[in-house]
């Protein structure tokens, strides 16, 4: 390829990806734009593409006329729960299933993989009468408990773990480890990356999880941000502004976790491809 | 330092048996090489004394202690893995006390042992590098460290020098005889490298698909291998091998023809052969072949096909008349080597010749080293 048809494939694609960026942006970008205007802006009939009147008065309104920070705070700990409890359980799960020899084991795999056939939606009214049996309705129990439970994630880390050698596990076994402290202290600390991924995928799962919360929660102390981005209007209809601050506020916490460890889960995806960073 | 034992150890994966029934004693403070072709069961073997594979029948006894049950760590055992097996996100002092932190051993007791190891396997200045940051020697090194920090009473060693190159091979090879003096300890090695075996090992133990071919000292096996198989296995190149027929045999001599026709005499002991008629094996090594005109020796004929020159030796391969067989013979380098294609005739002492019967044992040489070597001729 000659240096000017190389160029013109270059320009080509860095246009294409700019597209597509502004394609993906577009919507945030008018989310934004409609939560810095007054209310009555949202509804003019002129059309304008930035407010007229700059204001943060939504942003304000949402953070202290609504139950906000209690929706944030429930949405944080609900994903950090499910989080901690489904790396733990899949973690444990991947390593017995890798690693460890007993029988049935087989079985036992492809049971925990059939769980990928069924849709959540499936599992709703059975999940809700166990729960209710259980007590569990409107509480953090109820809410945590049957997100936690991930063969996708189960997958992946039996995937990542066959491939580690057996001699580091047999080389532990020498020094002494029993199987917990050889998935903590070695397949852990190799796994680092695929582990960090699954657990960001797994959070932002959990935090925007919508149908479950709408489910089991009917107090509006116990909602989470989804759930409470519903309650953002009054007997005058949507409002506009308010809705659209309530939604960058309930997505930022997760956009700063994906930057925060934006490196990591690539490397950890890539790892999990088996391509090489 | 412990003896090992071994009575009647068998494995079996489902249905198929891969160690069938090994005897052994491995005596306190021995280098004891396990050597054999892939998929012969040294590693298996190793595997069972170190507790990673069970042991489907018989008796494993470790500083006479029946270890069969016995978890790995609690052994007095430590190994060595082929591939290290350096846990790559510990420091190397992290990786030697790793054993010793799980043992709750206190803290200044891991520092003082894996400093002392440090000094043995001079890696002191590494201690504070990750695998990565290593080369092959170094983390080898780094193995045997962290093997020798445990101070087991019997070390075990999986083709540990594989993975490195032949100067660091050789280079290593002598460090580890060096350890095994100064620490005295058991040690079993395993390795499908007869240079290893024979440079190492006190006693060297031959497999071949699962079982025991031979036990002995490496010059046991080289002078006096008990079959074809042994006879084969070490050498390099390895022995030549006529397939042949017993024509007669008086005393402690024996009369053979060879396929090709020739005839020659060897000094074995073949009371035991049901007598002429037997198909027998004659076998004579690289180095007791020598290569003579036509019609000077009354030898075998051949004709040569390949000259390799290797500095110190010249090997000849050269194609026996009258069968598809190729045979090496190794000479001086300063003998001018005979030109490709030419035809020779292959002579041998009658006293460094074996005999083989048709399932493979040796019939006793009826030579000692020191005898005299008269050229084996044409009767």
């Amino acid at each position: 390829m000659n240096n000017r048809s190389q160029l013109g494939w270059t320009i080509a694609a860095v246009t294409a990806a700019v597209l597509l960026a502004l394609l993906w942006a577009f919507p945030l970008l008018w989310a934004a734009s409609t939560a810095l205007r007054p209310e009555h802006e949202t509804v003019s009939s002129v059309f304008h593409w930035l407010p007229q009147t700059w204001t943060l008065d939504a942003f304000r309104t949402t953070l202290s006329a609504g139950n906000m920070p209690r929706w944030l705070f429930n949405s944080a700990l609900v994903s950090l729960l499910v989080t901690l409890v489904t790396m733990a359980l899949s973690l444990c799960a991947a390593y017995a299933f890798s690693q460890l020899r007993f029988r049935g084991r087989g079985l036992l795999f492809g049971l925990a993989m059939l769980a990928f056939l069924l849709p959540f939606e499936a599992l709703l009214v059975p999940l809700f009468r166990t729960m209710h049996q259980l007590g569990l309705i409107n509480s953090y129990a109820g809410l945590v408990l049957p997100q936690v439970v991930s063969p996708v994630v189960i997958y992946v880390f039996k995937q990542f773990f066959d491939a580690i050698p057996a001699d580091f596990r047999e080389a532990a076994v020498m020094d002494g480890a029993n199987p917990l402290r050889i998935l903590w202290s070695v397949y852990l600390p190799i796994s680092g990356n695929i582990v960090w991924a699954m657990a960001i995928v797994t959070f932002i799962g959990a935090w925007n999880n919508f149908l479950w919360p709408f489910i089991i929660v009917t107090s509006n102390e116990m909602m989470t941000i989804p759930l409470g981005l519903t309650q953002t209007y009054d007997a005058f209809g949507v409002r506009y502004a308010q809705l659209m601050a309530a939604a960058l506020l309930g997505a930022l916490p997760v956009a700063l976790a994906y930057i925060a460890f934006q490196r990591r889960v690539t490397q950890g995806f890539l790892a999990a491809s088996g391509l090489k960073g | 330092m412990a003896s090992v034992t071994l009575r009647g150890i068998q494995k079996q994966y489902d249905n198929h048996s891969v160690i069938k029934g090994i005897d052994l004693d491995i005596l306190d403070g021995e280098f004891v090489v396990f050597v054999g072709p892939s998929g012969c069961g040294k590693s298996t073997l190793l595997r069972i004394i170190a507790g990673l594979e069970d042991i489907s029948a018989g008796t494993l006894e470790i500083g006479g202690r029946i270890s069969n049950e016995v978890e790995p760590a609690k052994r007095g055992i430590a190994m060595v893995f082929q591939s290290y097996a350096l846990y790559p996100h510990m420091s190397v002092f992290e990786n030697m006390g790793f054993a010793l932190k799980l043992a709750k051993v206190p803290k200044s007791e891991i520092e003082e042992r894996v400093r002392r190891a440090a000094a043995i396997l001079q890696i002191e200045h590494l201690l504070d590098r990750k695998p990565k940051a290593l080369s092959g020697g170094q983390r080898q090194r780094v193995a045997i460290g962290r093997a020798i920090v445990r101070k087991p009473e019997v070390f075990l060693f999986d083709e540990p020098l594989s993975n490195l190159d032949a100067a660091l091979r050789g280079q290593t090879r002598v460090e580890l005889a060096r350890l095994h003096r100064e620490l005295k300890s058991t040690m079993i090695y395993v390795t499908h490298d007869q240079v290893e075996a024979m440079t190492l090992g006190q006693k060297i133990v031959v497999l071949n698909g699962g079982r025991i071919e031979q036990v002995g000292t490496p010059s046991d096996l080289y002078e006096r291998p008990a079959n074809r198989f042994v006879a084969g296995f070490l050498g390099s190149p390895r022995m030549n091998f006529f397939e042949a027929t017993l024509t007669g045999k008086a005393g402690r001599s024996a009369s053979i023809a060879l396929a090709g026709g020739a005839r020659v005499q060897v000094a074995a002991d073949v009371a035991r052969a049901a007598g002429a008629g037997e198909r027998v094996t004659l076998g004579v090594r690289p180095e007791h072949l020598q290569l003579v005109r036509p019609g000077q020796g009354d030898g075998i004929g051949a004709t040569v096909a390949l000259v390799e020159y290797l500095g110190d030796v010249t090997l000849v391969y050269a194609q026996v008349e009258g069968s598809e067989e190729m045979v090496a013979v190794k000479s001086d380098a300063d003998t001018a080597p005979p030109s490709l294609g030419s035809r020779v005739e292959l002579v041998f002492p009658a006293t460094r010749a074996f005999l083989f019967d048709e399932g493979g044992d040796v019939f006793a040489p009826a030579w000692t080293e020191n005898a005299a070597e008269p050229l084996a001729r044409m009767p």
